[in-house]
């Protein structure tokens, strides 16, 4: 465990969360994200992981070094409904359905319905994601009611597999860009800035500081804040 | 009433029982038989429900197929009512989701010669409160 005093170089920390129905492929998107691997079960007790991964995003010729938390509900949706709490510090949303599940593809509408409710904003940021796309044979929604869909609540629509990873970085990536931008354009845009630059202050919670110190890496600090947000 | 000695036998014993047929989907509905129709409350994720009608609805909305479990405590303690207070601690999984902690407490109160559920209070161990 490397212990540097000063490990936290990156320009921006992401907060993303992953919503959906019970079922959709929410913790198997996003360990074909940061692993490039398929599991259909993982060893959890604490209830709600997050899975990071750094990337670099390149905008005006700029590079900026980003550090993202994809933070998964672990199916805890299928006993209660998420808390404002859990909502809290996500900058972007992927709202995954199932290509293959009718259910999951109605239940979109609830999903944002929540986000309006619990979000930083009334409008952020979401890829919407059909997954389960190599299920051929199962599949009850079609491209065109997607699109429809997505077009009615202005998202970019992408449809991905997080078995054979097609198109889970480009969901992943198209959401990075879609932060970024909304960040780079926007003097008026305080809130997600005041996000931006809480997420080094508070860690998220004490569960995330715990997780950081568990790496080896200190606490934030008042010197790493200025670093983490340049806006 | 008098203190039950055999509170231990009786927590370990009906707590088997009552996960026995809580996770097989084919016996769920049964476990309307541990509640009373109108003197059982149950808290199950903040949600407060009263009689075995309103516990049941909440119990069959529940969106699992399969769900495993493994106890990992269960405490007991004799009331002076000859009722039993119950807690669970354990892990639970559902379907292919990663699994959960959770404690459950249960009061069982004598009726007869057996006993029913008066109080049962469900919460998964997560803390994302701060």
């Amino acid at each position: 465990m490397s212990s540097l005093p000063n490990n936290i170089d990156y320009d921006y920390l992401m907060k993303f969360l992953a919503l959906g129905d019970s079922g959709v492929g929410k913790t198997s998107f996003l360990y074909q994200y940061t692993d490039g691997r398929f599991h259909s079960q993982f060893i959890s007790t604490v209830g709600i992981d997050f899975r990071e991964k750094r990337l670099i995003y390149t905008s005006r010729g700029r590079n900026h070094r980003i550090h993202l938390q994809l933070w998964d509900t672990a199916g805890q949706e299928r006993f209660r409904s998420l808390t404002t709490a859990f909502y809290r510090d996500a900058m972007g949303f992927l709202l995954i359905f199932d290509l293959t599940s009718e259910k999951s593809f109605l239940e979109i509408s609830n999903w944002l319905e929540q986000l309006r409710q619990h979000a930083y904003s009334e409008d952020p940021d979401v890829v919407l994601c059909g997954n389960k796309c190599d299920l051929h044979d199962f599949r009850v929604i079609s491209h065109e009611q997607a699109i429809a869909v997505a077009d009615r609540y202005k998202l970019p629509y992408i449809e991905t597999s997080a078995c054979t990873g097609y198109n889970v970085s480009a969901a992943v990536e198209l959401l990075v860009g879609r932060v970024m931008e909304r960040m780079e354009n926007a003097v008026a845009n305080a809130e997600l800035a005041r996000l931006m630059s809480n997420t080094r202050l508070n860690a998220i919670n004490p569960q995330a500081l715990r997780m950081v110190l568990q790496k080896g890496e200190e606490p934030p600090t008042g010197e790493n804040v200025k670093q983490s947000c340049s806006c | 009433m008098a203190l039950n000695p055999l509170y231990d036998d009786i927590g370990k014993g009906f707590v088997q029982q009552y996960y026995a047929m809580f996770d097989d989907p084919l016996q769920r509905p049964n476990v309307a038989n541990f509640y009373s129709a109108t003197d059982s409350f149950m808290t199950f994720e903040g949600l407060q429900m009263q009689g075995a009608t309103k516990i049941m609805e909440k119990i069959t909305s529940l969106s699992f197929q399969k769900i495993t479990r493994v106890i990992t405590t269960v405490d007991s303690q004799p009331m002076f009512d000859g009722g039993v207070l119950i807690n669970v601690l354990g892990r639970l999984q559902c379907d292919e989701d990663p699994p959960h902690a959770y404690c459950q407490t249960f009061v069982l109160k004598p009726l007869g010669g057996t006993f029913f559920c008066a109080h049962d209070i469900f919460r998964l161990n997560i803390h994302n409160t701060a």
